[in-house]
């Protein structure tokens, strides 16, 4: 490992940011679903 | 550059995907992106990327180990490229039945567009500084680029002067046609047949950089899918943001 010169610490640390957006995204698809469902289910109960 | 037999079976390749990739666009489904599995996919195709990016062998050559943003800064440009593609052919649908749900598409598209656009010129000047010692030189392909960019700036512009919804739609729509082809003569055609470009990949046929080394490809192609699928992603969450708004106006 000593080769890259300890290029390693680099890595993990974008692999962590890479992880993290990736959550972050996640988070946001899980309430635009939220929403989409509720607004789905207001939607039906309206016309009955 | 190629010889005589490779070029026209590239050539063809490119004559004959076109139409058919074109097309199928046109009659996908969405609801095959419902699904989530091209997510996770996105996600382990760029760690995958960063990850085995910073060890895998490369050629020797002037820029040195800089070579290796090959990975990072090109797929800010195949993201923006698929980008304009799917607002490309989002118009188009448009144009043909008038939904608006398309106009959303289209729109939000060149909105993550401009976004991958924006990140691919500036991780390209920090590299330039390092490479042509300064952020920006007098390049066909970086000109090109810039005007690319403001070309879609332009359609952001005019989505904005006008009030009337169907109207705004209808007349964005036929600019944007019109601005994807500008933008590619710009951004590939232009730059190839100046002779003068200094920036790297003029030539090779876009998306086919046949001077790769292999052991680059095994990043450089899972990289480029997982950059593409990010912007898809993005684009997803916009466009559903904008119809559950659209949904509590009405």
């Amino acid at each position: 490992m000593d080769a890259y010169g300890k290029i390693f610490v680099v890595v993990a640390v974008l692999a962590v940011i890479l992880v993290g957006i990736f959550i972050y995204l996640f988070s946001i698809d899980r309430k635009v679903r939220k929403m989409e469902e509720e607004l789905h289910e207001k939607s039906t109960n309206k016309k009955k | 550059m190629f010889s005589g037999f490779s070029q026209i079976v590239v050539n063809i390749t490119f004559i004959v995907c076109i139409p058919l990739f074109t097309y199928s666009c046109i009659k996908i489904k969405m609801s095959m992106l419902k699904k989530d599995w091209w997510k996770y996919l996105s996600g382990v195709l760029l760690l995958y990327a960063i990850v085995v990016g910073f060890f895998v062998d490369i050629p020797d050559s002037m820029i040195h180990q800089t070579m290796r943003n090959l990975f990072y800064h090109v797929g800010m440009w195949f993201g923006m490229f698929s980008m304009l593609i799917t607002g490309f052919i989002y118009s188009l649908r448009y144009l043909r039945k008038f939904k608006e749900a398309e106009d959303l598409v289209a729109v939000e598209a060149v909105n993550v567009g401009l976004m991958f656009g924006f990140l691919g010129i500036f991780t390209g000047m920090i590299w330039a500084n390092f490479t042509w010692g300064s952020p920006w030189v007098k390049d066909p392909k970086l000109n090109g680029a810039a005007v690319g960019l403001f070309i879609y700036l332009a359609y952001m512009i005019l989505r904005g002067s006008i009030d009337d919804v169907q109207k705004r739609a209808k007349v964005s729509a036929v600019y944007n046609i019109f601005a994807f082809f500008l933008w590619i003569v710009f951004v590939l055609i232009l730059p190839r047949i100046s002779g003068e470009s200094i920036h790297p990949g003029k030539d090779s046929p876009p998306v086919l950089p046949m001077h790769l080394e292999p052991s680059m490809r095994f990043v450089f192609y899972p990289a480029m899918i997982g950059w593409i699928l990010l912007g898809f992603w993005i684009m997803n969450l916009r466009v559903r943001l904008r119809k559950v708004r659209l949904k509590l106006d009405s």
